[in-house]
């Protein structure tokens, strides 16, 4: 069957990517800014959401922390805003190292409930703080007069999660995350430490966003709570993986360039109703393709079924002489 | 007799008070087919979940070769060489049947994972499903395939719950097969099924479980002749 090669198509969209800035306007280039986050965002809840199969509410969370010790980090001690996003990262792993420890021991609804309040704790938080964080005022950085830099380094990322998705998708410790989405219990039973696993998405989905989140107040120039741990950003990032197609290499990035470009039309020329539109698009899309774009991709023949990596090893098993 | 490679000693379990196993013992001889009975509720899915490590004893332990594995995780019995099928198929929906073999292999890398998987589907006689959906498989293959996926796990114990339930003679007799050629490879097979059949045709040794309680305990032939038995079932 011919179809659309995932690999093919990344090439495309990177070449795409690197010649943009050079060939667009300044708001082209912030609004790629954008939906690259959101994309970094999408593939990270992705691994844990849509592999694993723990869908939880409470990435915005790491990606506020993120964002706060990045800003800090630079506020105080003026640590260039690409170091400061790896520190950032750093924050967001030892902060899901603990969390993951004690919340993923529980089943997938606890789970979620569990990671339900993470942002509104750490909103809190940061709200209280305020000789450190600056409460409701927030902290202003010095603003960015090239957006470039910023730009690449978010593709680059964006680049390295797609490939990284690509690679776990193709391997056994993908496939034992599918196994722990679709049956845990049956998982455990045949061998799959599932506990290990699960903490381990978990853990390596909270790093990008905790980059993302101290890049994002780097772009925006400042940060505050309401920013940092917005529940739109969280909302906003599931319905991406959910449109695209969880739990799939190509799911993220169709679900976030859709959903994106449909977001900035209806802004522009619905102010007063996009958000109710967005909303509509994305509960029509869940009605009608619970799988996603891709599993639609992948049903009419436009995209290959399956791990193509087992497959091709399959066939040169099949091959080789007894 | 040799020594059990399986022991199951006065183990006790009840739900909310209403009891499922009442000081059930076992001994399961290694290489040998060993077949466990009883009419629904009985008590043979909770002693099969309870050796597998899905669920605890009240009271009483498990043994492998000798080792309590009571308290051990299920995860953790795999380890030791007892893999399981499921009463109701709980194949992977969303993989294709090879990755549902390759997804838990243990300790070897991808391309001695998926010969051996395409071995196991040889010797099942099945490997033209190997790119198909769990979710496409009828009944009957769900079953080869459930077989196949535990032998990944080159186990030394099979726990097989009900592979014959809900098939054709022609596949049972197929599942038969494979099972005898298994026990010439060293792998000791314990199995519950209503098939009085294949159980009392088949079996070394044949367990009888009624109310929680084992009623009794011997070759087909005496089994099939125990009045314990056939006030149960008749």
């Amino acid at each position: 069957m011919k179809g659309i090669n995932p690999l093919a198509v990344a090439v495309i969209a990177g070449l795409v990517a690197l010649a943009l800035p050079f060939v667009s306007s300044d708001y082209a280039v912030s609004f790629s800014i954008q939906l690259l986050i959101f994309l970094v965002l999408a593939y990270s809840w992705n691994w844990i959401g849509g592999y694993a199969g723990y869908t939880h509410f409470g990435q915005v969370g790491f990606f506020g922390i993120g964002a706060y010790v990045g800003s800090l980090l630079n506020f105080h001690w003026g640590v260039p805003w690409y170091l400061a996003a790896i520190a950032a990262a750093f924050a967001g792993a030892a902060t899901a190292v603990p969390l993951g420890g004690g919340r993923m021991m529980k089943k997938g609804q606890f789970f979620a409930i569990g990671m339900f309040g993470l942002a509104s704790v750490l909103e809190a938080f940061a709200l209280g703080f305020d000789s450190i964080t600056g409460g409701g005022t927030g902290i202003y950085l010095k603003p960015v007069s090239d957006l470039r830099p910023i730009y690449y380094v978010v593709a680059t990322v964006a680049m390295i999660m797609l490939l990284m998705t690509w690679r776990l998708d193709n391997s056994r410790l993908g496939l034992k995350l599918l196994a722990i989405r679709e049956d845990e219990n049956a998982a455990e039973s045949l061998g799959i430490p599932t506990t290990r696993l699960k903490i381990g998405a978990f853990v390596a989905s909270a790093v990008a966003p905790a980059a993302m989140g101290s890049i994002y107040a780097v772009y925006l120039g400042f940060i505050d709570p309401p920013t940092a741990f917005a529940p739109n950003m969280e909302l906003t990032t599931i319905a991406m993986v959910l449109l695209g197609g969880m739990g799939t290499v190509l799911g993220p990035l169709v679900g976030a360039l859709a959903l994106s470009v449909v977001n900035e039309v209806l802004w522009a020329n619905y102010p007063q109703i996009y958000l109710a539109c967005v909303g509509v698009i994305v509960l029509l899309a869940v009605l009608f393709m619970p799988r996603g774009i891709v599993s639609l991709g992948m049903k009419n023949g436009w995209l290959r079924i399956g791990r193509p990596l087992f497959r091709r090893l399959a066939v040169n098993a099949g091959q080789a002489p007894s | 007799m040799s020594e059990s490679i399986l022991a199951v000693e006065n183990v006790s379990k009840r739900f909310a008070g209403r009891v499922a196993l009442e000081s059930v013992s076992i001994d399961v001889a290694p290489g040998s087919i060993t077949g466990m009975i009883g009419p629904n509720g009985s008590g043979k899915s909770t002693l099969f979940n309870i050796i597998a490590g899905t669920l605890r004893p009240d009271e009483g332990r498990v043994l492998v070769r000798g080792q309590n594995i009571s308290s051990a995780s299920a995860a953790e019995i795999c380890g030791l060489g007892i893999a399981r099928t499921f009463q109701i198929s709980r194949l992977f929906a969303e993989m294709t049947v090879l990755e549902n073999l390759v997804a838990v292999a243990r300790g070897r890398d991808d391309r001695a994972a998926i010969a051996l998987a395409l071995e196991l589907l040889d010797f099942l006689e099945i490997r033209e499903i190997a790119d198909r959906w769990g979710a496409e498989l009828s009944y009957g293959q769900r079953k080869l395939v459930e077989i196949a996926r535990a032998l990944m796990l080159q186990p030394k114990i099979m726990l097989l719950d009900e592979p014959f339930a809900g098939i054709n003679p022609r596949l049972q007799n197929r599942i038969v097969e494979h099972l005898r050629t298994l026990c010439t490879r060293g792998i000791t097979v314990f199995f519950i099924d209503h098939e009085m059949r294949i159980v009392l045709r088949e079996c070394d040794l044949v367990y009888v479980l009624a109310e929680g309680q084992l009623i009794a305990r011997g070759d087909p032939q005496s089994v099939r002749n125990d009045a314990k038995v056939l006030q149960a079932y008749f």
